[in-house]
């Protein structure tokens, strides 16, 4: 099997007697942009310092471009990182702060000076040079950052929420400058968020973790096409999927011998193709997007509780049997609460999952 | 009064105003601040006042005290405190010794600081606790074992037994100082510097130190005054004449050396406020500033 440019194998982590990553095997290939994501507390940011040297290894090992790094330092593993709170130096201006980590390694100051031009000019920093940090504003001090990153030429990128502290306006324009810049410098990045937004939009490749395992791996419309469990399912998409509890049940229709019974006399289409059996106890998902709303005499009959028009979008809630279903409906919809309406499922676009494993069938 | 009504609507709404809110209302701040602010700076000013108008005045003129200002200033008492033999060896003595007194402490706190800060070694609290040991301890009570120890060591009488003890109670309230605002330091800024690949002692020469700067100076000007106002261990451990720091002289002015001209005592005091208060002019904006930012962070 091919060598990853990062890779992990069987990595765990402690922190006293809690496990906090239970053994991630993982590798990320040269050039990859790779986004963690998962819920507070996954784990994600500590693998990310794991990976920057700044946490100890309790088992397994890291491998950058070939090497195991577990014992090699921080300043040696050929990584730059970038800090949720920038972590610029408040007393340095941008200038330093850029050839902090080149002076630390005595490079000659003719290669400073053009590194930091370099990287200035690559980050749009070069008016700012001689400020401070507390003279610039959010999106300048995270390109300053970035560029302090940037300057050593390292073969790996970190992000550790990089844009978490940036308004909504800033953080799609960051987002967007990332993202060029990787595309320019095609460095290894490894990309640590909570934001399922900024993991669809910017990875090639999504890591989803949870509770200190790799739930998922693969590209963004892969995983949220194919969730593979129940929690990724959950995880990824705003609105969230629809998760109902139900049972597979035999029909008598020829195209659809099968369906799942949410609710007493309620049946919902499955895919063709999953593997459940009638008796089986599954957890029936469909995104609020693969809801489509038609008159109450043509679809299953729900009543609609919610209608929160958006411009570009409508998010609606309608009961089903007592269930609350979120449909998103790109057309502007005329329904007002109380209304009778119904809705058509294409089974294709059906996740069923195992109630007991909470596995994809 | 349509404003006023509605106030006192707003206010019967809301909680009740309480009684500060209401005598701060009545009297405005400037009364109720300005006036003690006003008080304390007269209770502290008025003995060094005091002090150097006596100084300025003729010997019978302070005893006579019918006057606050001189009749006739005169800089007569500062020229026989200057002229005095040895006035010149008690303030190389007060200044040797409180010059070591600072930078020694100094440093070892900044170490001992930065370990308390950012380590997690065992009993790194407890350590932290036993620090303070030698000033929770009565000053008073420790100068009988102290000259017993330091006679036995055959320090007595030497520069080496005021920089030990003035240096191990400098080195607690220095370490105390600092470790708060090397704290205060974000991780990450340090965990950055280790990626750029500073060592400990870049990281504390580049990053910790500058950020904490403010700090550093606080403890400066608090080693320099303790080292200067420092009385009870000269007082037990030196004996001879030539040892002495301005203020054991200035103590010894008058039971020793029988000296009982007023305006010459002033003089002498005087003299020896004047290079502390000139430290803290000096130094006193970065004082309150790191005093206040300790105070929100």
């Amino acid at each position: 099997m091919a060598e990853g440019y990062v890779e992990y194998r069987g990595l765990k982590k402690n922190f006293g007697a809690t496990p906090v990553l239970h053994g991630i095997d993982l590798k990320i290939d040269e050039g990859a942009f790779v986004v963690l994501v998962g819920p507070s507390g996954c784990g994600k940011s500590t693998l990310l310092r794991m990976t920057a040297g700044l946490e100890g290894i309790t088992d397994g090992d890291i491998k950058i471009a070939g090497q195991v790094v577990n014992r090699v330092h921080a300043s040696n593993r050929g990584i730059a990182m970038v800090f949720q709170s920038y972590a610029l130096y408040p007393h340095m201006s941008v200038n330093e702060n850029l050839g902090f980590s080149l002076k630390m390694r005595k490079t000659p100051l003719e290669r400073i000076a053009d590194a930091i031009k370099g990287a200035a000019g690559i980050l749009k920093l070069s008016p700012l040079l001689e400020r401070l940090p507390a003279q610039l504003s959010g999106g300048q001090r995270q390109r300053v950052a970035m560029g302090r990153a940037l300057v050593r030429e390292p073969a790996v990128f970190l992000f550790d929420e990089p844009l978490s502290n940036l308004d909504a306006k800033l953080r799609v324009e960051m987002r967007a400058e990332i993202k060029a810049l990787h595309q320019r410098l095609e460095t290894t990045t490894i990309y640590v968020t909570h934001d399922q937004i900024e993991a669809m939009t910017m990875a090639d490749t999504v890591v989803v973790m949870h509770d200190g395992r790799i739930e998922q791996v693969g590209a963004p419309l892969e995983i949220y096409d194919r969730p593979e469990n129940l929690f990724v399912a959950d995880f990824l998409g705003s609105p969230a999927m629809n998760l109902m509890d139900g049972k597979v049940v035999a029909t008598d229709f020829p195209d659809q011998p099968r369906a799942v019974e949410v609710a007493p006399g309620v049946l919902l289409p499955i895919p063709g193709g999953a593997e459940a059996e009638p008796g089986q106890d599954v957890v029936y998902g469909i995104r609020p997007e693969h809801v489509t709303l038609v008159a109450a005499d043509v679809g299953e009959p729900v009543t609609m509780t919610l209608v929160e028009p958006a411009g570009w979008e409508t998010h609606l809630h309608a009961d089903l049997a007592g269930l609350t279903l979120r449909i998103l409906s790109v057309e502007r919809v005329g329904a007002r609460p109380g209304d009778q309406v119904g809705i058509l499922i294409d089974p294709e676009r059906v996740h069923l999952f195992d109630r007991g494993t909470g596995r994809r069938l | 009064m349509a404003t006023l009504a509605s106030r006192r609507e707003i206010s019967a709404i809301g909680q009740p105003p309480s009684l500060l809110d209401e005598l701060l209302r009545r009297f405005g701040r400037v009364i109720l601040i300005g006036i003690p602010l006003a008080f304390l700076v007269i209770w502290t000013m008025v003995p060094i006042v005091w002090a150097l108008l006596a100084s300025l005045k003729d010997p019978l003129e302070i005893y006579e005290s019918t006057t606050f200002l001189p009749r006739d200033p005169s800089l007569r008492a500062y020229w026989i405190v200057l002229g005095m033999d040895g006035f010149g060896k008690w303030l190389f003595n007060s200044i040797l010794v409180t010059l070591v007194a600072t930078i020694v402490p100094l440093i070892l706190s900044i170490l001992a600081a930065y370990a308390f800060a950012k380590y997690l070694f065992p009993f790194r609290h407890v350590l932290l606790l036993m620090y303070l040991i030698p000033r929770i301890i009565p000053r008073v009570s420790l100068i009988v074992p102290l000259n017993d120890l330091m006679t036995d060591l055959g320090l007595i009488n030497t520069y080496w037994v005021l920089y030990i003890t003035y240096i191990a109670s400098a080195v607690p309230l220095a370490t105390w100082i600092l470790v708060g605002f090397f704290k205060a330091v974000p991780k990450e800024i340090e965990e950055s510097a280790t990626i750029d690949g500073a060592n400990m002692w870049n990281r504390l020469r580049y990053v910790i130190l500058p950020i904490a700067w403010p700090g550093v100076v606080t403890a400066a000007v608090l080693c320099i005054r303790e080292g200067w106002n420092e009385f009870a261990f000269v007082l037990a451990l030196v004996t001879e004449t030539g040892m002495r720091t301005l203020p054991y002289a200035l103590y010894m002015l008058r039971d020793s050396m029988g000296v009982q001209d007023y305006a010459v005592y002033n003089a002498f005091t005087i003299l020896t406020v004047l290079p502390l208060l000139v430290v803290y002019l000096l130094l006193e904006r970065r004082v309150v500033e790191s005093i206040v930012s300790g105070a929100v962070k």
